[in-house]
């Protein structure tokens, strides 16, 4: 094993206050410098898991041990978007963890914000008002937050949902600098071409499926089972490498459905 | 036309709301960005039954009402932090209770009823030199505790649950701004009353909101407003002989009224 593990889990379940277990069997290492895909269903415990890692929940059975700073990378509509804040504003928050309550952000503490924000490529937004950037810039800008509380882990939950390929792309860009770095990236997504690039993939739906590299995890029973069969082979002009896709959860309740499908068959 | 500004009441009137402009701005603007609006209100009125009982039993009234309001602010926090947002029902039913107890105390036990209007709804007119050094000192806690202290409310309503694992944990600037709340509620009684103090604490806030994308520019532009509505207030009050607090609501009600409309045009 070369690179040293930042955060370890054996055997993790984890549950919420009074309620049985959510997420069980947990087993998987995140090394420096590797991204891990997390894999699952809307509620099969994707978020449940970045909780334990952060230490918001404590684990209900097994081991989990973190030996680097972790930070959370929440999806930017989960922020206040009409909060009147400039993009070093928000890095600046980063900072908070490193100082007393009642103390006020020092010169250094905003030279660091600053320089996060140079990092990931956004100096020249930094007086930004942060609901007014894309949404690639916020993700950078809450990345950069990350960077700012000096977090060896990041954990990302669905970066790249709603931006276009060039954000996209950048961001992609990023998270393997981070990497490169010596940092451990977990991301919580939804595209399998994309995990297929990582180092590692982690499949949960209510317990582990599996974990392990790309080309091991990555196959159509693992998949059938993490998402439930919800799955979709599209047909491709390359019959080797037929494309996979996840159909998005239904919203719709059963009762909505039938009466859907009743309509239907009547015409 | 600027006659009355030369009567002493009127100077002293002047030399109060200087200081809770000063509230307004920098504490208001923390309230309306932090959702506190309505237990600024009712910390407001849990400060009256609270001022009416500490003149009743013979100390400072208030202390009083500081005590009543915080116990207010305080329980109302504990519970927004439970259980999310669904604490605003209870909220309105302790205001009511608040606002019927202060009254049943002013009228029936301590029979202090001519008191009643002035806690309500402000006597801006007779204030004395105690209240202006209670304003004062509350303007400069209110300075002092957001310059210190901002930057982790910001964090904290900016996206509350990042907040946590940002090492927010600790609930003690949330409790301080909460003191505040109530601090502010008593140091505009004297003002304003208790049903009116929102029309210091929020308004003025509120309607320069989307003026400013910053919090520093919104909380100097929001005492700029406060002062000027304050003063154009008690000038019309005098001119009119009507209730200088109530004035004062009515014409930040309609400067708000008229910057949602230009908004909403532009």
């Amino acid at each position: 094993m070369s690179a040293a593990a930042l955060v370890r889990a054996d055997g993790v379940a984890v549950a919420y206050p009074g309620g049985p277990p959510v997420l069980t069997g947990v087993t998987f290492e995140l090394r420096e410098g590797e991204r891990v895909a997390v894999l699952g269903p809307n509620g099969g415990g994707k978020t449940t898991l970045f909780r334990a890692v952060l230490g918001e929940l404590r684990p209900a059975a097994g081991a989990l041990a973190a030996s680097a700073r972790r930070a959370a990378v929440p999806q930017t509509e989960r922020s206040r978007l009409d909060f009147p804040v400039s993009a070093s504003d928000v890095a600046l928050m980063g900072t908070i963890p490193g100082r007393p309550w009642w103390r006020r952000p020092s010169r250094a503490d905003r030279a660091a914000a600053r320089a996060a924000l140079a990092r990931v490529g956004l100096a020249d937004r930094a007086e930004r008002t942060y609901g007014e950037l894309s949404g690639g810039q916020r993700q950078r800008v809450l990345i950069a937050r990350a960077i700012v509380q000096d977090a060896g882990v990041l954990l990302l939950d669905e970066p790249f949902s709603g931006l276009d390929t060039t954000s996209a792309a950048a961001l992609e860009r990023l998270l393997g600098e981070l990497a490169g770095e010596g940092r451990g990236v977990l991301i919580a997504t939804h595209d399998l071409d994309q995990a297929r690039g990582w180092d590692r993939v982690l499949c949960l739906n209510g317990r582990q499926l599996a974990f392990g590299d790309p080309a091991d995890v990555l196959t159509p029973e693992v998949l059938a089972a993490t998402y439930g069969g919800a799955i979709v082979t599209l047909p491709g002009t390359d019959p080797d490498a037929p494309r996979r896709a996840i159909l998005p959860p239904h919203h719709h309740d059963h009762h909505h459905d039938h009466h859907h499908d009743r309509r239907g068959s009547a015409r | 036309m600027l006659d009355p500004f030369q009567l002493p009441f009127v100077q002293r009137a002047v030399l109060e709301l200087l200081p809770l402009a000063v509230i307004a701005g920098t504490l208001g603007c923390w309230i309306v960005l932090r959702g506190l609006a309505f237990p600024a209100h009712g910390a407001a009125a849990a400060a009256f039954p609270g001022l009416v009982l500490a003149d009743g039993l013979g100390f400072a009234a208030p202390l009083g009402g500081f005590g009543a309001a915080l116990l207010f602010a305080l329980a109302v926090g504990r519970l927004a932090a439970r259980r999310g947002e669904r604490h605003d029902t209870l909220t309105a039913l302790v205001l009511v209770a608040a606002l019927a107890l202060g009254i049943v105390l002013a009228s029936d036990v301590f029979h202090s009823a001519a008191s009643v209007e002035s806690l309500l709804f402000g006597s801006l007119l007779a204030i004395g030199p105690a209240d202006v050094r209670l304003a004062a000192a509350a303007a400069l806690v209110a300075l002092a505790a957001s310059w210190l202290l901002g930057t982790r409310w910001l964090a904290s309503g900016f996206d509350p649950a990042a907040a946590r694992t940002l090492g927010v944990r600790s609930p003690w600037p949330d409790v301080v701004l909460l003191a505040l709340v109530a601090l502010a509620a008593v140091a505009v009684l004297s003002a304003v009353g208790a049903l009116l103090a929102t029309a210091l604490l929020v308004v003025p806030a509120a309607t320069t909101r989307l003026l400013s994308d910053r919090v520093a520019a919104w909380q100097l532009t929001t005492i700029a407003l406060a002062a000027i509505e304050g003063v154009a207030g008690i000038w019309l009050a005098v001119e009119l002989n009507a209730p200088p607090g109530a004035t004062i609501a009515v014409i930040a009600g309609a400067v708000f009224a008229l910057a949602a409309l230009g908004r909403s045009a532009a």
